[in-house]
């Protein structure tokens, strides 16, 4: 005998065809009836078990698209930014609308949006709810393309802001090309109010031989909010990419990368850093599939936890039997600040080759008070002394970034963040 | 300017055990401008002494009473008490990775002078004053760009202690063991440091197991410690009779 589960508010919602935004109409009722039929994870899916999102999306969340956001409260949201002075254009969604006013957008890069291109090309990733309710339910985003070559001098800024008048499902869907021997840096902000929502982003990236992508997320989603979020590359031969994300936003945060090595001798940077503290949770689950020999992954986390909030890191890596010559480093370390605080961590690595490195750590641990009464002994107050502490923690996964003036940027807002909360 | 009076302490988390003091009576003054040094074998608890001094937790004291400048100072957290003027010069500094040297100096010196309604200082003047005083110490721009002692010789590292106490101008110097580690030229440029520092208004206490360190650094008196008491005090010469004679007689006299 088989026991249905009833469907929960939200799968309900997420199952039914007739939310589906217009366009892309085949893909997005695929994907809509992958969602119906597996239903949301919970945490006896192996991949989820750490973060129960039946759970977590605890009510209906329709899906929506644009709606009016006060001015003010977009000006406040894009101050989160801390990349003003850096980018030299800047792409903006409000609630998963392009946002023209808003945006100034970069001269010699292909850009279009999603909800005006008639055909993109996408395909389900089997398996995947977050890629599935996204390819059902995106409503924009951004398709750039960088041709053969060209090397686009200032970072491009990607800034989503979201802020609906109800709790709602916001979604979003970008595609990031480089062409042979192009190169980008694309930053990125998200942020949203501080009533529940959840958003999902989606970016599909393929960087083509020779060219070279820089990445750099900031998370500074609202307090009840749920973030999804994935990162799907494919990296040609001699190619690189450096993927960041910095989370110190949303209530419940699942980033997932998978990352495809389809050329030889590519390098991959997939690191970051969490600072979360009350009940927030945040999630990163990665699978690094290096299919072709003599490619380079290396990940770095430093996730830095206070009161209750709990971290989580997956990360698979995969050789395949051909893949010889393979270099795998993966590393997640967690700075626990209070007793409540939790990491959960896990590495694994599935290798058919022989003629690999590959290697993985993971530790945990509090802050130390020999270093801590060393900076007191000098006349700095414990707060101050704290927040340089986990400021130079986590300055470690900040280093893996390639843009000085983010990393500065990066290192105020995580000296920043202990004084941030007492307010 | 420092008054230790009947000081008794133990470690903290030894608080059911008998026997664990170690502290046990100490008094002690110290007026402005004079060296002390304080001599005594291993365990006769010279560095708790200097850590009670600056305010490191996880000790306890059960009897007797620091002031400073009139002011009780074992009330006071170790910032506050770095503010109102007291420096302890490691015997073991602490590395702190991805903390810049400069960048500690800075923060350090500001809140201190912050804490004492000081007007702070500009990256500017502070680079200037830094870059003097480490000249005198030897010790190389590029040093201060690294993280605070991170992959710094032995000599290198209590160098930049003595820097520290140059820039943060303490009115108490505690020097705990600064020998330690030193060959004969670093020991000389560590020396020469702290002698340009004495004046009128600043107190120092050496603390050291040898006697070589006070042929630079001249004490005005000298205490020998042991298991936990002021066993004897004299002039600088007492040092040199502990270089002949040793702690043995000591040991036995305290037991």
């Amino acid at each position: 005998m088989s026991i249905a589960i009833a469907k929960t508010p939200a799968e309900e919602v997420y199952a039914d065809l007739d939310n589906l935004p217009d366009g892309f109409d085949d893909i997005r009722k695929q994907a809509a009836n992958a969602v119906a039929k597996s239903g949301l994870p919970n945490r006896r899916v192996e991949e989820w078990k750490w973060t129960d999102l039946r759970r977590i999306v605890d009510q209906a969340y329709p899906p929506a698209i644009g709606g009016d956001v006060a001015a003010e409260k977009l000006d406040e949201l894009s101050a989160l930014s801390p990349f003003g002075n850096i980018v030299g254009s800047r792409i903006v969604f409000v609630n998963g609308v392009f946002d023209e006013t808003r945006s100034q957008l970069p001269k010699n890069i292909s850009i279009s949006m999603l909800a005006s291109a008639d055909k993109v090309g996408f395909s389900l990733r089997d398996g995947d709810v977050i890629d599935a309710l996204n390819l059902a339910y995106a409503s924009d985003g951004v398709i750039i393309n960088v041709a053969k070559g060209v090397k686009v001098e200032k970072p491009v800024e990607l800034v989503f802001l979201t802020a609906p008048d109800q709790p709602a499902t916001i979604t979003t869907r970008n595609v990031i090309r480089l062409e042979e021997g192009a190169e980008l840096t694309l930053l990125e902000t998200h942020a949203g109010h501080n009533e529940a929502y959840v958003t999902n982003c989606v970016t599909e990236i393929s960087i083509a031989d020779n060219a070279t992508l820089n990445r750099v997320r900031l998370q500074e989603d609202g307090e009840n909010a749920i973030h999804l979020s994935n990162t799907a590359a494919n990296l040609g031969q001699e190619a690189n990419l450096r993927d960041f994300t910095f989370t110190i936003g949303g209530q419940t945060t699942r980033n997932q990368g998978f990352v495809t090595f389809n050329g030889e001798n590519a390098a991959l940077n997939m690191s970051g850093s969490y600072m979360i503290a009350g009940k927030q949770h945040a999630d990163t689950t990665l699978v690094i599939n290096h299919a072709v020999p003599a490619c380079e992954s290396r990940e770095l986390y430093k996730c830095v936890m206070d009161e209750n909030a709990r971290g989580v890191f997956q990360g698979k890596v995969i050789v395949a039997r051909d893949a010889q010559k393979t270099d795998g480093q993966q590393s997640a370390n967690a700075l626990l600040l209070s007793e409540g605080a939790e990491f959960d961590a896990k590495p694994e690595l599935e290798i058919y080759a022989d003629d690999v490195w590959c290697g993985h750590g993971a530790t945990s641990g509090d802050l130390d008070k020999n270093q801590l009464f060393y900076l007191k002994a000098r006349g700095i107050p414990e707060n101050k002394a704290k927040a340089l502490l986990i400021a130079a923690f986590a300055a470690a996964a900040f280093d893996e970034i390639e843009n000085e003036d983010v990393r500065e940027a990066f290192n105020e807002l995580a000296q920043g963040w202990l004084q941030r909360r007492e307010v | 300017m420092l008054e230790i009076k009947n000081l008794h302490a133990k470690v903290a988390s030894s608080v059911e055990e008998e026997g664990t003091e170690i502290l046990r009576g100490i008094s002690l003054t110290v007026n402005p401008g004079e060296v002390h040094a304080i001599m005594g074998p291993n365990g006769s608890g010279k560095s708790t002494l200097s850590y009670i001094l600056s305010g490191k937790d996880g000790y306890e004291v059960t009897e007797g009473s620091v002031t400073y400048n009139g002011e009780d100072l074992l009330d006071k957290e170790a910032d506050e008490r770095a503010a109102a003027g007291i420096f302890l010069a490691f015997q073991y500094p602490v590395e702190i990775p991805g903390v810049a040297t400069m960048q500690f100096l800075k923060t350090a010196l500001n809140s201190q002078r912050k804490a004492r309604g000081e007007d702070e200082l500009s990256t500017p003047d502070l680079m200037r004053l830094v870059r003097e005083k480490s000249q005198m110490l030897k010790v190389k721009p590029e040093m201060l760009k690294r993280p605070v002692n991170v992959g710094f010789s032995g000599g290198e590292k209590k160098r930049v202690e003595i820097l520290q106490m140059a820039v943060l101008e303490p009115t108490l110097c505690i020097l705990d063991e600064t020998d330690s580690g030193l060959d004969i030229d670093a020991l000389r440029v560590v020396a020469e440091g702290v002698n340009a520092l004495r004046s009128p208004d600043r107190a120092m206490i050496i603390i050291t197991h040898y006697q070589r360190l006070l042929d630079y650094i001249v004490p005005d008196k000298v205490h020998v410690l042991s298991k936990g008491k002021i066993v004897n005090s004299g002039g600088k010469e007492l040092a040199l009779e502990l270089e002949k004679d040793g702690y043995a007689a000591y040991e036995v006299d305290a037991a």
